[in-house]
């Protein structure tokens, strides 16, 4: 079982590429489950024609952890894919953290966690323990970076790269950066500047995905692009993201850069 | 961030907040103190303070109540449980209710004020305690004896004294309450309120009609100040300490009220020398303190007594008790010379 997660900035397309990927490893043959661990609980949302599904953490706070189980969390989308929403407190109180963690108990419980391949779909930053969740206790094993050519975007996927290097360290640890992932915004020499920002961190660009309209039509009809415009140059994007995730190989431990050089990276390549 | 190592003698420079605090609340008789986080802490504390106070003869059980946290709760916030809980104890009608926080629930930020901001009918106070923001067990004594002067307006002056910060948990606190009162009373004073010991909410009311407060160690100063700013009232730093502490107490009670104290002070002189008299047999003996004492001035305090009793303090000396609080007065020193007695003649 390959285990993965997908970390970056917010709003800088976790949710789409993780929901796309998902698509093209389980038309490709896979069993997939995909568990977006973000409070905002929309991972998966493509995945499921639209449909906000309930999430862990809204079950046990509405008829107690007690009597939860599995067919309360697990919902199964497009082509097979099995979708979990990790869910978590109202905006402003209480502890997201300690959600993410208690729904890893859960699913441990459940015994939810299996199949090919596991896409974990993270909140943007590693806040705080609970949001490192998945790269602990030896679920994913190869984490992602999602970023674009924006500093604040590589700025956060560097600061990701803080918290693998931190957690790698640990002993039994086997947790490491799997590659980076360029989301574009379109922007000049975008693919060198992530290639480049990849190299820097002692990791390599997996996939270029260029900004494409088809992208927000498929959004618009609450599909993946893989389901809605399948002949598509994007969801062949797609699917060469899932194809070179599948063969990777290259799992280091990341070098993250000092903020000095992560801006002498990005005027580099303005 | 802090990274101290726990000291071996921890006394009061180090605890929890939450027990400090509650040493104080838990002695408002008619009210109900509420711990908000999980059931452990309050249970916890609610043994430690049935044990002490066992061993100072009260057996009435502390009037404690957990918002029983969860990891639920700890998820969506604890604010729910809070309101929950208010409204339960609220309708027992206390005569007041101590809200007291937990490091859990300043962790996860639930905003206790606005809970207890809601409620009417029944006085609600926020006394905040979480012990891992680095505040001592003295931190939630005083925090504590600051939220609940809180409830306290204007009075008419009465001429009296209040002790402030009496050690609740101590093995002497009613044997030190009795001395004290015995040197107001050489000088004509009389006790006001006893903020806190076993007090009932009514009384926090006349708190700051007293003409003096005497405070019970110096640890307290920060409330013996906020005190003197809200009421006006003088403080005194400290109870007597030791054999020579009452004529000192004496003497300063008396500068800060205005009184005369020769008479007093002449009386006192005769009881100290009285107390070396009856104590004359242990004079020329050897003795040691063993383990050394835990603070400073408890040292002091023994190595005073000790030369007025014309001991020799030497490591061959026979080992003596000496407490972890200094002896309060002279009925004190007494008490101590008793054991220091017992322990020659064993």
């Amino acid at each position: 079982m390959k285990q993965i997660a997908l970390y970056g900035k917010g709003g800088i397309g976790k949710s789409t590429t993780s929901a796309n990927l998902s698509a093209a490893l389980s038309l490709a043959g896979h069993d997939i489950l995909q568990i977006g661990c973000d409070p905002k609980r929309d991972s998966t949302r493509m995945l499921m024609q639209g449909k906000l599904i309930p999430t862990v953490m809204d079950q046990v706070r509405e008829r107690g952890a007690a009597a939860v189980g599995p067919a309360d969390v697990v919902y199964t989308g497009f082509n097979g894919v099995r979708c979990v929403e990790a869910g978590g407190p109202e905006p402003g109180v209480g502890c997201a953290g300690r959600g993410i963690i208690a729904t890893f108990q859960i699913l441990e419980k459940f015994g939810t966690l299996t199949g090919d391949v596991i896409v974990y779909d993270v909140l943007g930053d590693v806040v705080c323990g609970g949001f490192a969740m998945p790269m602990r206790e030896g679920y994913a094993q190869e984490v992602y970076l999602v970023t674009s050519g924006e500093l604040m975007s590589l700025y956060a996927a560097n600061n990701i790269c803080k918290a693998i290097e931190r957690l790698s360290a640990r002993p039994k640890s086997r947790c490491r950066l799997a590659g980076v992932i360029c989301n574009a915004k379109n922007q000049p020499k975008e693919e060198e500047l992530v290639d480049e920002f990849a190299r820097r961190v002692n990791s390599h660009l997996v996939q270029f995905i260029p900004r494409d309209r088809v992208v927000q039509l498929a959004e618009l009809n609450r599909k993946t692009v893989i389901e809605y415009d399948p002949a598509s140059k994007q969801a062949q994007k797609y699917r060469d993201l899932a194809t070179h995730i599948m063969e990777n190989t290259r799992f280091t431990i990341p070098t993250p850069l000092g903020i000095d050089d992560l801006e002498a990276l990005a005027i580099e390549f303005m | 961030m802090t990274l101290r190592p726990l000291p071996s003698n921890s006394c009061r420079s180090a605890g929890c907040t939450l027990t400090g605090a509650l040493s104080v609340t838990t002695h408002v008789r008619d009210a109900i103190t509420v711990v908000h986080g999980p059931q452990g802490c309050t249970h916890h504390n609610f043994s430690l303070l049935h044990a002490t106070s066992l061993d100072n003869d009260q057996i009435a059980l502390p009037p404690l109540v957990s918002t029983g946290l969860s990891e639920t709760d700890v998820i969506f916030g604890g604010e729910g449980a809070l309101d929950r809980t208010l409204d339960t104890v609220i309708a027992r009608n206390p005569g007041a209710v101590f809200v007291l926080s937990t490091c859990i629930v300043d962790t996860i930020g639930d905003d206790v004020g606005m809970v207890c901001g809601s409620k009417t009918g029944v006085p609600v106070i926020v006394v905040p305690t979480a012990g891992f923001l680095g505040g001592s067990f003295q931190t939630g004594v005083n925090n504590a004896l600051i939220a609940l002067a809180g409830m306290a307006g204007p009075a008419k002056g009465n001429g009296r004294v209040n002790l402030i910060g009496e050690k609740n948990l101590e093995y002497e606190v009613e044997e030190n309450f009795a001395e004290v009162s015995r040197l107001l009373a050489l000088l004509g004073l009389s006790v006001n309120i006893r903020f806190v010991h076993d007090l009932a909410t009514d009384s926090i009311a006349s708190l700051g009609a007293a003409r003096l407060n005497v405070l019970r160690d110096p640890s307290l100063i920060p409330v013996g100040e906020s005190l003197k700013e809200r009421f006006g009232t003088p403080y005194i730093p400290a109870y007597p300490v030791g054999i020579s502490g009452t004529v000192a107490f004496l003497e300063s009670v008396a500068s800060a009220c205005g009184a005369d104290c020769r008479h007093a002070v002449e009386e006192e002189r005769m009881l100290r020398q009285e107390t070396i008299d009856d104590f004359a047999d242990l004079a020329g003996a050897g003795v040691s303190f063993t383990p050394p004492p835990p603070d400073p001035e408890g040292h002091r305090a023994a190595q005073d007594i000790a030369h007025a009793l014309r001991l020799d303090i030497t490591s061959s000396g026979c080992p003596v008790p000496v407490p972890v609080t200094p002896p309060i007065g002279i009925t004190g020193v007494r008490r101590l010379l008793h054991r220091w007695r017992r322990a020659l003649h064993a």
